[in-house]
């Protein structure tokens, strides 16, 4: 605790130039039993001191936020900022095996956040990014208010919305990279193999109808469930879909941040009878951007403004439906829909409709409000992903392709030992060589521009997210293997704003190009969010100017302690050695299946022919050695034709049972 | 395509034992002209039968003369007094028994055609329907017994070229009255029921075997193959009574064993196969038949020996003849450390049955011992070798005696 105010004390008078306050957030993070927001099924959920869902964080844009995080979880933790930079701390990042080891069950760290100085704000959130504790609860949203705000409005709401799973996460994780699971088809949400266990866990099975969770806050606190409600179980206090209301008074404005904080499943977003204007993206304002529905993926974020109707005589539902194109199955009992309400008077009938179509949303066409030029780029990634059954049968993310021309081979990624910001901050000269960190690390100098080009071989969508950094959208190709200018197209370098995001929904057979300036040396993840895909290895680490964070190095010392505790290194390269090359006892692979024919194929394949002429010389030599004679045969036949009258027939049954019956006449 | 459409163990099977019955007609055919020009004891007596009205009287046994004109009962066979007719007598005679044997067959074949083809499509149109979606257990169990069952056939093929003497024998005794079986009494009918009921029994060998193997083979895939064995069976079967000799006739079966083993064993290895694929099923659920064909994911890695994204013979779009090797040899483009080992040991299989059988059928000696055949037949080389010395030893006595005589004679002379 001491080394965690030391820590404190010192960024505190490192960030003392801007006029800053702190807020200080203590989260108790434990298990929360009986969490029941779809009211289907009670389950033990990752909450905040003994809550859930977590309390939302509201803060100034002029303010650090400080989280004195204690983990009463019986597995190592981390919480992660979701698009905060860390300027230069990115030890504080909180991605276990990137930026630290995790705190250890029972012990606490400080996360200290300087959103002051790093002129963000918007909507954004935190989780747990570690364990898949994220899936089991530990994720709200976190919301930065700006000195001034660019669009008037009235009032504002947060929706959040996400996938639920009746079953934790170790249990799903454990279901889903199985040789069970050759094809990789993730847990649907909010499925339970609890209560069916069903053989062999398929994932179709339900036994009740099933929803999303969609609820509602305001500031720092949710929106209790509608009057006449009345839910059970521990998560009682908040108001979810049916439950989840919202009021709206006529005429007035207001400003709905909507996120996305679910695991995997990406929805579509809908108001009845109101139209949406986007005015902001993960954080960037934009030029209004006036739309129907969202296609919101997994950790994305997005404001709009929706003008309230000028009469109250009907309310409107408010839609949160999955994009269940993402599923590999549909069970029959998936309530891919969920509706809350939007209230004008609670006397008025509720008008609950439909649309004829999901749209995609145009991120690509958004317009930020603070202009960020191009810059030219200097170094260039360019990687493929797909799926595939690995070497061991179970499925697996990899990726392939080539780093400013050295090209690499289909590889999978696994957490180093030694968090890569210990081995950027340990390996002396040696952290500018790429291959001490393990693959699919990529060593970038400081204020290179990268360009990440990220081509898409599955058949999923797949929301991209990279940390300490917002990605300039510079290029999107509908499919990058045509010819076809239209559908993969060159770069535009003369684009005089392109929009800029921290997660992006990367299509089936689409590539995009992103550009990022490496102007926060750290180690940043790249990475899907879907967290099935994130455990199945679908993830890049950027390594930004590993000498200048030497320069800059002040990790907390605690942090190296942790490692310790969870007999993890903190030094040396991925592997823990003071090395470039070695990497003895890195976890690696599964490999990508070598299938063909290799020498143990023509081994068996020689020993099969081998053993099949020996059998066919075997019959060769019964039929022609030892050669009988005509009048051997029939002499045999002879002897064998005798001895069968002899023994009479049916094996001499027929002869005993004639004498049986002639034996009383000859007695 | 050549999967659905012709099954290349059906036409193993069907080849077979239409081979077996065309072996034993060539006998019946090969005894009656032996009977007619050679034996005219026997022929005397099946005239006989033949002339009285009762057939159960066997040929009796007054010794008669090696002329064939010589009859014991003149009275019933008057034309055989002259010798001129007794000639066109015995040429009509003789295509009277053939055409009986022929038409024997004939009825026999069609009897069993007949029957094995209602219970095939009883057997399809029936029992299929239990397992209508056939799953991969079942073509385990499909493969395993068609496996069985071409191991007993290939090892009894191999004494096939043994048949003719054995059946010669048979025949033989049935000619000469005694009871073989109740069916093979002498009698007016024995050239024509002999040949009915062997062509029948084989037959019926056939749709049996023919039923067992076909359970894991589509419906389709049967009418050509049972056709084009039968045909090539006939044919083989008419080369082998025209023109082959004994040792043409154990190459030849050596070659078709050799064949259908290697069918058999292929078999085995996919029954295992099939197995091990059902298992696999069974953990993966559904999904494995959503990736499908080749390729990772479509295949249990644990256990894999190869896998090739090709050449699947269970492919129904392309297989590009990979099915018809599959048939002959076993061919799988994704083997199973199972799949491997069990067509390995179907060989060694055979390899011991063929060496214990040859050992007790006193062919061959085995770590230096004899099996009882063998001393039997060594015993009795023994016994002809001992015959034949002695009669060596009284020729050459003889000799020796005639050319101590001569001196004699000479002097004798002189």
């Amino acid at each position: 605790m001491r080394s965690a105010a030391c820590t404190l004390l010192a960024l505190l008078s490192a960030a003392s130039p801007a006029l800053a306050g702190v807020k200080e957030v203590w989260w108790n993070v434990t298990y929360v039993e009986n969490a029941n927001p779809d009211g289907l099924f009670p389950r033990s959920a990752v909450g905040v001191n003994g809550t859930w869902p977590p309390p939302p964080i509201v803060i100034n844009t002029t303010d650090s936020l400080v989280l004195h995080t204690t983990n009463s979880l019986s597995d190592p933790l981390t919480v992660h900022h979701h698009g905060m930079f860390f300027n230069s701390t990115s030890w504080m990042d909180g991605a276990m095996g990137v930026s630290s080891c995790g705190i250890p069950p029972g012990e606490s760290f400080t996360y200290v956040v300087p959103i002051n100085s790093s002129n963000q704000h918007g909507t954004y959130w935190a989780h747990a990014h570690s364990n898949g504790q994220y899936v089991d609860g530990l994720r709200t949203v976190l919301i930065i208010q700006p000195e001034n705000e660019t669009y008037a409005y009235d009032e504002e709401y947060t929706i959040t919305i996400g996938d639920w799973y009746h079953d934790q996460h170790s249990v799903l994780i454990n279901q889903f990279i199985n040789i069970a699971n050759p094809g990789g088809a993730e847990p649907v949400p909010s499925v339970s193999q609890c209560l069916s266990h069903v053989r062999s866990a398929k994932l179709m099975h339900v036994t009740r109808a099933e929803a999303p969770l969609m609820y509602f806050s305001q500031g720092e606190s949710y929106l209790p469930p509608k009057e006449g409600s009345s839910p059970s179980g521990s998560t009682a206090g908040t108001g979810f879909n049916e439950n989840a209301t919202m009021s709206f008074e006529p005429g007035k404005t207001y400003r709905l941040r909507i996120a996305n904080t679910g695991a995997f499943g990406g929805f579509y977003f809908w108001i009845d009878g109101h139209d949406m204007q986007i005015i902001e993206a993960d954080g960037i304002e934009t030029k209004p951007y006036t739309i129907s529905q969202l296609n919101i993926g997994v950790a994305q974020r997005y404001s709009v403004l929706v003008t309230a109707k000028n009469d109250t005589s009907s309310n409107y539902a408010i839609h949160a439906a999955f994009d269940t194109t993402m599923f590999d199955t549909v069970p029959d009992d998936l309530n891919p829909n969920a509706t809350s309400y939007i209230i004008y008077d609670s006397s008025s009938p509720t008008v609950e409709g439909t649309v004829d179509e999901f749209l995609s949303t145009p991120d690509i066409d958004l317009v930020p409000i603070n202009p960020v030029p191009m810059q030219p780029s200097n170094a260039n990634l360019t990687v493929t992903f797909e799926f595939d059954t690995m070497n061991d049968g179970t499925n697996h993310a990899v990726f392939y392709g080539a780093y400013n021309d050295d090209s690499f081979d289909s590889v999978t990624y696994n957490s180093p030992l030694t968090p890569a910001v210990m081995s950027a901050l340990t390996l002396g000269d040696n952290a500018t060589t790429s291959a001490a960190y393990g693959p699919l690390s990529f060593v970038v100098d400081h204020l290179q521009v990268l360009d990440i080009t990220l081509r898409n071989a599955d058949t999923g969508k797949h929301p991209f997210h990279l940390h300490g950094h917002v990605m300039q959208i510079v290029n999107f190709a509908e499919d990058y293997t045509s010819d076809d200018p239209a559908l993969n197209p060159p770069i535009n370098e003369s684009q005089t704003n392109p929009m800029r995001r921290d997660t992006v929904l990367a299509p089936p057979g689409g590539a995009y190009t992103f550009r990022i300036i490496m102007d926060n040396p750290g180690v940043w993840f790249f990475h899907c969010h879907i967290e099935w895909h994130l455990e199945s290895g679908l993830a890049i680490q950027i390594i930004e100017a590993p000498l200048q964070m030497q320069e800059r190095n002040s990790l907390p010392s605690v942090l190296n302690d942790q490692c310790a505790t969870l007999g993890l290194p903190y030094s040396g390269n991925a592997a823990g050695y003071a090395s470039v090359t070695d990497l003895n006892g890195l976890p690696a692979g599964p490999w990508v299946q070598n299938n063909g024919w290799h020498s143990k194929a023509i081994g068996a394949m020689a020993g099969c022919v081998l053993t099949a002429v020996l059998g066919m010389a075997t019959v060769v030599w019964y039929a022609l050695g030892g050669h009988i004679s005509e009048a051997e045969i029939e002499y045999e036949e002879r002897l064998r034709i005798e001895a069968k009258a002899e023994r009479g027939r049916f094996f001499g049954l027929a002869k005993k049972v004639k004498g049986l019956r002639v034996r009383p006449r000859t007695d | 395509m050549a999967k659905d459409l012709f099954s290349v163990t059906i036409f193993f099977i069907v080849f077979r034992e239409t081979l077996e019955a065309a072996i034993i007609v060539s006998v019946l055919l090969g005894l009656v002209e032996q009977i007619i020009y050679e034996d005219p004891e026997r022929l005397a007596r099946i005239k006989d039968a033949q002339a009285r009205a009762d057939p159960e009287t066997p040929g009796t046994d007054n010794a008669l003369e090696k002329d064939p004109s010589a009859s014991s009962d003149v009275s019933s066979t008057p034309e055989l007094t002259s010798g001129v007719d007794d000639d066109i007598v015995t040429k009509r005679l003789l295509r009277k028994m053939r055409i009986q044997i022929f038409l024997g067959a004939a009825i026999g074949l069609l009897v069993a055609c007949g029957v094995g083809a209602a219970f095939i499509a009883v057997w399809f149109t029936q029992a299929a329907d239990l397992w209508a979606n056939t799953e991969d257990l079942w073509e385990g169990i499909f493969s395993l017994i068609a496996s069985v069952i071409i191991f007993i056939m290939g090892v009894t093929m191999l004494k096939m070229d043994r048949a003719k003497a054995k059946w010669r024998i048979k025949l033989q005794r049935a000619f000469s009255g005694e009871h073989v079986d109740r069916n093979t009494k002498a009698g007016k009918w024995v050239l024509f029921v002999l040949p009915c009921i062997t062509v029948l029994r084989e037959g019926m060998e056939a749709v049996i075997f023919v039923g067992g193997v076909s359970l894991g083979q589509q419906a389709t895939s049967i009418p050509i193959a049972a056709v084009v064995g039968l045909i090539c069976g006939l044919i083989v079967g008419y080369l082998i009574y025209a023109f082959a000799s004994r040792t043409t006739l154990t190459v030849f079966m050596v070659v078709m064993t050799n064949f259908i083993l290697l069918i058999g064993a292929g078999l085995l290895s996919k029954a295992v196969w099939y197995f091990e694929s059902h298992a696999f099923a069974q953990i993966v659920g559904s999904d494995v038949d959503d990736t499908g064909g080749d390729g990772p994911g479509s295949y249990n890695v644990r256990g894999s020996v190869w896998h090739i994204d090709c050449c699947n013979p269970e492919n129904n779009f392309d297989n590009s003849g990979w099915s018809i090797f599959a048939a002959i040899f076993g061919w799988t483009n994704s083997a199973t450390i199972g799949s491997v080992l069990s067509y390995v040991f179907y060989w060694i299989a055979v390899m011991i049955t063929l060496v214990y059988l040859k050992w007790k059928e006193g062919r061959t000696k085995v770590f230096g011992k004899e099996s009882q055949a063998g001393v039997r037949r060594r015993e009795r080389q023994e016994m002809l070798a001992a015959q034949e010395q002695e009669q060596q030893r009284l020729e050459e006595t003889e000799k020796e005696g005639a050319r101590e005589a001569a001196p004699i004679a000479e002097e004798l002379v002189q």
